[in-house]
């Protein structure tokens, strides 16, 4: 298994295909199988060179006690492409994946080609979003109802307290939850439960208003159709000055399991279009 | 000569070697075809990423195991029996 080490912690990535840098980071209790589960690793690698890694605290990277900020992983994601020589990639984010990514744009502006954000709710854009109504744990706990798992409904989307409420569940309506909600294994959810990360992840940490609408690269919002956050979704288009939106059709806050073919599809044209354009560049 | 029977037998024992070094796992109660990947052995996808590059490594060849995740992204109930997976290496080695 490659295990690269970069910033003090060792990581495990996993790299197809051949052409410009694509690099492929998760959402939070997620890992990089997910890019193989919608075939991005394989679609992708057709015209790109593709390298997935899980994140500190996930899968199978190392898990320190803290340090879960979108800016602690995007220092993790520079060491990497520093460590594997990728001077300058396109980064696909999957909800804080994508948080992670544009705070990597910000912290090193010169290594991030182009930017594809799928989903991303962004702690200093809480504001936007109505919290009363916070459609992500309502569909959340949708999904865990029908496992036969309740959940309060009086706590916000929030990690900790979520790790807390689910360590109690017996075997069998563990195993119903998890086969609902597409929790990873167990002693990896254990894992990052003892870590910061629920804590750490509702930080700003430095990403505030005026540097995420100061991206400059080109951007795609990618969201689902009737994802929880699509008054983010208009804010970057509007705000960045270089970012296109695109929904896609039958999903939510997952695109990637619950649309992977549309998903798939919306992020490869997004990348032809980078092609198409530096080919133009070159011989006008 | 090798019977289907002893090939699958074969494999199982080679597999539960991989599932040991590869994974960490070893189970009280051995791997039998009828184990679960996900229900049985409490393993994830990323497991199986791991698991097939494993495969790969311990029999020397281009195994297509993203054919397999993607179909298994694909399931309804996201699950792999050891029968599946035994069945999959027969093809495909």
């Amino acid at each position: 298994m490659p295990r690269i080490a970069a910033n003090g912690l060792t990581f495990h990535v996993q790299r197809s295909g051949a052409g410009p840098d694509v690099v492929l980071i998760h959402g939070l209790t997620g890992d990089l199988s997910i890019w193989f589960l919608c075939r991005a690793m394989q679609v992708l690698a057709e015209g790109s060179r593709v390298t997935a890694y899980d994140l500190r605290g996930h899968g199978y990277s190392d898990a320190p006690a803290s340090g879960y900020t979108s800016l602690d992983h995007a220092r993790d994601l520079v060491a990497l492409l520093d460590v594997l020589e990728i001077d300058r990639a396109r980064l696909v984010g999957h909800s804080f994946g994508a948080v992670i990514a544009v705070h990597a744009a910000v912290i090193a502006p010169e290594r991030v080609e182009a930017l594809i954000l799928s989903d991303p709710y962004f702690p200093a854009l809480r504001h936007l979003e109505d919290l009363s109504r916070w459609e992500h744990w309502k569909n959340f706990r949708q999904e865990a109802e029908e496992a036969g798992v309740s959940l309060s409904p009086d706590t916000w989307y929030d990690l900790t307290t979520f790790f807390d409420q689910v360590l109690h569940l017996d075997d069998d309506r563990l195993l119903r939850f998890r086969q609902a909600v597409g929790l990873p294994g167990w002693r990896r959810v254990i894992r990052l439960a003892e870590t910061t990360c629920g804590h750490d992840s509702k930080l700003i940490a430095g990403l505030s208003t005026e540097l995420i609408s100061s991206i400059s690269q080109r951007c795609l919002a990618l969201y689902g159709e009737a994802s929880p956050f699509l008054s983010t979704a208009d804010f970057l288009i509007e705000t960045l000055p270089d970012c296109r939106g695109r929904r896609i059709p039958g999903a939510k806050h997952r695109a990637p399991e619950e649309n992977p073919e549309g998903f798939v599809e919306a992020v490869r044209e997004f990348l032809e279009s980078i092609h198409s354009e530096k080919t133009r560049e070159v011989c006008p | 000569m090798t019977t289907a029977a002893t090939s699958d037998a074969a494999l199982l024992a080679e597999l539960r070697g991989l599932f040991r070094e590869a994974l960490g796992v070893d189970p009280v109660q051995p791997i039998a075809p009828e184990t679960r990947f996900f229900a049985n052995l409490g393993l994830a996808s990323i497991d199986a990423v791991v698991l097939g590059e494993a495969i790969r490594g311990h029999f020397g060849r281009p195994v297509p195991f993203d054919r397999l995740m993607a179909e298994l992204g694909s399931r309804q109930e996201r699950d792999l029996s050891i029968a599946e997976l035994i069945a999959f290496l027969k093809l495909h080695l």
